[in-house]
């Protein structure tokens, strides 16, 4: 004997249960933006220097690197199984280093460079996949294991050192552009639309969401789970290096150090942007509005001088925050 | 002490939204008595057990513990009370031993708070001493067999000094020596004065152990008798005989093509040797009870198990399907048993899950084409008749029943042309399951052929053309429609 799941009938009237129900929509779909603008009042008073246009085009390079390293963990959330993604970071460090070596080391072309970060990135995602797909190993052990593992490999190959030099051509990806966005910012911005087409047109796209939603649903529907699991661990390593190529055009440096905690940070802003961690639910919308946020109190905080400790704790009451908001919004449609 | 009473259920009502679960129960249980509760699926018997065990609370009626009248609001509440309750699923913790598993979270505390390993392992020793069990209190639970771990929730129960012991389907999964010392040890607490719930399915079995038996159908008591002089007939004539009130499935719409032959069909360990043939337009009921191994045989022609022998052929061409992809690309469809477990993906709306198993047919380059993707389901929701505000409402919103007709849609837009339907009306209301019924003469007049497993043998008998029926894993009978009768399934089914 089972229970019908139901929505339970409200106890107000039809009138107040619209309101309620719009209400609802608009915290569930704009309700991040608008905490990002209420944030943004007194930060506006107390320095007038963040509207500036300057500040602007400085966020929008500062959140390239976390905003590409999310939308890889968005794929990865919404796979769902456990999915999370920890070794990107290292798998940053990793991609940037073998193509600045090899641009070094035997002066390959810049464009062979970066499809060598690329292709290595994408390398450390896929395995990550195939150890956590064919081999059962649960998504968080696998990706913690690969996070070690491969900082190790950068910290023998490179002996702890940088790859610095970087020649104009590569680094023109952040010091170039149209205008004065560089061209990592439109690339970035490119990467957020490539994402959203993908999740909502695409048959890949709906599949990983019915994997995420319900992976024995969507096995008895002739969807390969494997399959779809294993290309969105495949993207997010391929993001990672995405990441790297970005991290190295800023600094003229390919370091081993690049990318340390990064993962966490990218998990943290699909989070607050309504991506689950139970998978099969995901919105690139939010997650750029979770990244654009982390990046505005990085950037406000930096401008008032705040210290670091007092930040930290207020992006960690933050994370929280929207964890519990989005407890209750799905316990709630499963009353 | 014998034949004390000591539990009472009066007059006990419970009611589950749109079905009526018990009405009106009334059954009494003595010390020293094994009572076997019997019926088919669905016929009530786990709703009384679970409102015994505290886990569901009844909607009316009383239940009399030593006379007294008590009132569960939780399973520890009942546990405390003196009804010990053996699930089919073990419940131990799997990675302690024996003994820490009988005194969970009562351990005998020693000095400065450390745990006296001492006298737990000889407090459990002592009780599987007295019951008999060939069980080590030091024994790791995962290393035992499922008929050892069983044995050691009794033993909890005794530990907690239950008066009553209820045992569901306890032989589910045991071997038969391992029954043999499990009814040894009931017989150890016959002896000490305990009421035992005995569920079972077999029937050999009842008249072995029980003392007195108890039919229930559907909610309803039927009747309560001693097992002394009563026959296989006699209970199994109790447990079936009802009235039909549903659409009638007439074989008028059967066509000579066979579309589906199942040759020989064996998976080690799980069933062997399964052959039927499907006919265009014809419903073959797949029969047994729970655990004969007819959903395995549909998971195995469906791609989701492997097959070690025998073939599948559709239209007389042998296929060789190895996943659900390729089943579904030979023309076969499959209503799973559970369709919140694999069924539906809840949280996807009405139209994704319709068109899932034919994205590919929707996209162009990997894009979905979003008119065709709409249109399929809104003829879907039209055609089936599937109850909901648009297709883009998530499928977690709608009842049991339109969730299922979602399912079937969505496997009838992919054209099949077998269609299994595994317990394809479980849980779901009077009304919905006519309708399914309804669905179903439609779908075998345009020429589908239907495999349906049922655990309810009035849904078999009315709808089937054929019906196969099953026991542990084997054939053991092909029966046509016409002069079947319910005993003659449930005798190739129990024996």
């Amino acid at each position: 004997m089972e229970k019908e799941i139901r929505r339970k009938p409200g106890k107000t009237g039809p009138e107040q249960d619209k309101l309620k129900k719009l209400a609802k929509a608009f915290v569930s779909s704009y309700g991040l933006a608008f905490v990002i603008l209420v944030f943004c009042i007194p930060v506006t008073i107390i320095s007038p220097v963040f509207w500036s246009w300057r500040n602007i085009t400085n966020i929008m390079v500062q959140m390239t690197v976390i905003g590409v390293l999310t939308m890889g963990q968005v794929f990865v959330l919404i796979s769902g199984g456990g999915g999370i993604d920890l070794s990107v970071g290292s798998a940053l460090a990793l991609s940037a280093i073998a193509g600045a070596g090899l641009l070094n080391n035997f002066g390959i072309p810049v464009w062979a460079c970066l499809l060598a970060t690329l292709l290595t990135g994408a390398f450390i995602g896929a395995f990550n996949g195939l150890v956590i797909t064919k081999i059962k190993i649960s998504p968080l052990i696998t990706t913690l294991a690969v996070q070690t593992g491969v900082r190790g490999i950068i910290m023998i190959v490179t002996g702890g050192a940088d790859i610095t030099n970087m020649p104009e051509g590569y680094t023109n990806i952040v010091s170039k552009g149209v205008g004065s966005i560089s061209w990592s910012v439109i690339i970035t911005f490119f990467v957020f639309v490539m994402t959203w087409i993908v999740l909502k047109y695409t048959k890949y796209g709906r599949e990983l969401y019915a994997v995420g939603g319900n992976e024995y649903a969507a096995n008895v529907s002739g969807i390969n789970v494997t399959k779809i699991r294993l290309i969105a661990y495949t993207v997010c390593g391929l993001l990672a290096a995405l990441g790297g190529i970005i991290t190295t055009a800023r600094l003229y440096t390919a370091g081993p150090r690049a990318g340390v905690g990064m993962e966490l940070t990218a998990i943290s802003a699909a989070v607050i942007g309504g991506t689950s961690l139970s998978g099969g639910k995901g919105y690139v919308a939010g997650a750029v509005l979770g990244v654009i946020f982390l990046q505005i109190i990085d950037n406000t905080t930096n401008l008032m001088a705040i210290p670091a400790a007092y930040v930290s704790a207020l992006k960690g009451a933050i994370i929280l925050g929207a964890a519990v908001l989005d407890r209750i919004r799905s316990s709630d449609s499963l009353k | 002490m014998r034949n004390e009473l000591v539990l009472e259920v009066c007059n006990v009502t419970k009611s589950f939204p749109g079905v009526r679960a018990l009405k009106d129960i009334s059954l009494r249980f003595y010390r020293g008595s094994v009572h076997a509760l019997l019926g088919e699926n669905g016929a009530g018997k786990s709703t009384l057990m679970k409102i015994l065990a505290g886990i569901y609370a009844p909607d009316a009626g009383k239940i009399l513990l030593k006379g007294k009248e008590v009132v569960f609001h939780n399973p520890k509440q009942s546990m405390e009370s003196g009804i010990g309750m053996v699930h089919q699923e073990i419940c131990l913790s799997p990675h302690q031993t024996a003994a820490e598993n009988v005194f969970l979270g009562r351990s005998f505390a020693a000095k400065f708070g450390f745990f006296d390993w001492k006298k737990t392992n000889a407090e459990a020793g002592k009780i599987f001493e007295q019951l008999d069990m060939d069980v080590n209190p030091s024994d790791v639970v995962s290393d035992l067999s499922i008929a050892k771990q069983q044995m050691i929730e009794i033993a909890k129960a005794i530990s907690l000094n239950s008066d009553i012991i209820i045992l569901d389907e306890p032989t589910s999964s045991v071997t038969e020596e391992e029954r043999i010392a499990l009814f040894r040890m009931i017989r150890r607490l016959k002896e000490k004065g305990i009421a035992v719930i005995y569920i079972s399915h077999r029937m050999e079995e009842i008249l072995e152990i029980a003392d007195t038996y108890t039919v229930l159908r559907d909610g309803e008591f039927v009747k309560s008798a001693a097992v002394e002089g009563a026959t296989i007939e006699d209970i199994i004539t109790g447990m079936v005989g009802r009235t039909l009130t549903y659409a009638a499935h007439e074989s008028t719409s059967i066509q000579d093509e066979v579309v589906l032959e199942a040759r020989n069909l064996s998976r080690r360990g799980v069933f062997e040797n399964i052959s039927f043939k499907v006919r265009k337009g014809e419903v073959v009921g797949l029969a047994g009870l729970v655990g004969a191994g007819r959903s395995e045989v549909a998971r195995c022609i469906f791609g989701l198990d492997k097959k070690d022998g025998g073939s599948i052929l559709i239209d007389g061409k042998e296929c060789s399907i190895r996943n659900p992809r390729t089943a579904i690309d030979c023309g076969i469809g499959f209503v799973t048993e559970d369709r919140k477990f694999d069924g539906a993906v809840l949280e996807m709306t009405v139209q994704e899950n319709i068109t899932l198993p034919m994205l590919k047919l929707i996209s162009r380059a990997g894009f979905i084409d979003r008119s065709r993707d709409g249109a399929i389901a809104g003829s879907a929701i039209d055609e089936y008749g599937v109850k909901t505000p648009s297709s883009k409402q998530k499928v977690i919103n709608l009842s049991g029943g339109n969730q299922q007709k979602v399912i079937i849609a969505k496997w009838l837009k992919t054209n099949p042309k077998v269609l299994i339907l595994d317990e394809p009306t479980r849980g779901i209301d009077v009304g919905a399951k006519n309708e399914i019924y309804k669905m179903i003469n439609t779908l075998t007049g345009n020429g589908l052929a239907v495999i349906m497993i049922s655990s309810e043998m009035p849904e078999i008998l009315r709808m089937s053309d054929k019906i196969v029926v099953m026991r542990e894993g084997r054939v053991t009978a092909e029966l046509p429609k016409k002069g079947v009768t319910q005993d003659a399934i449930m005798r190739y089914a129990l024996q």
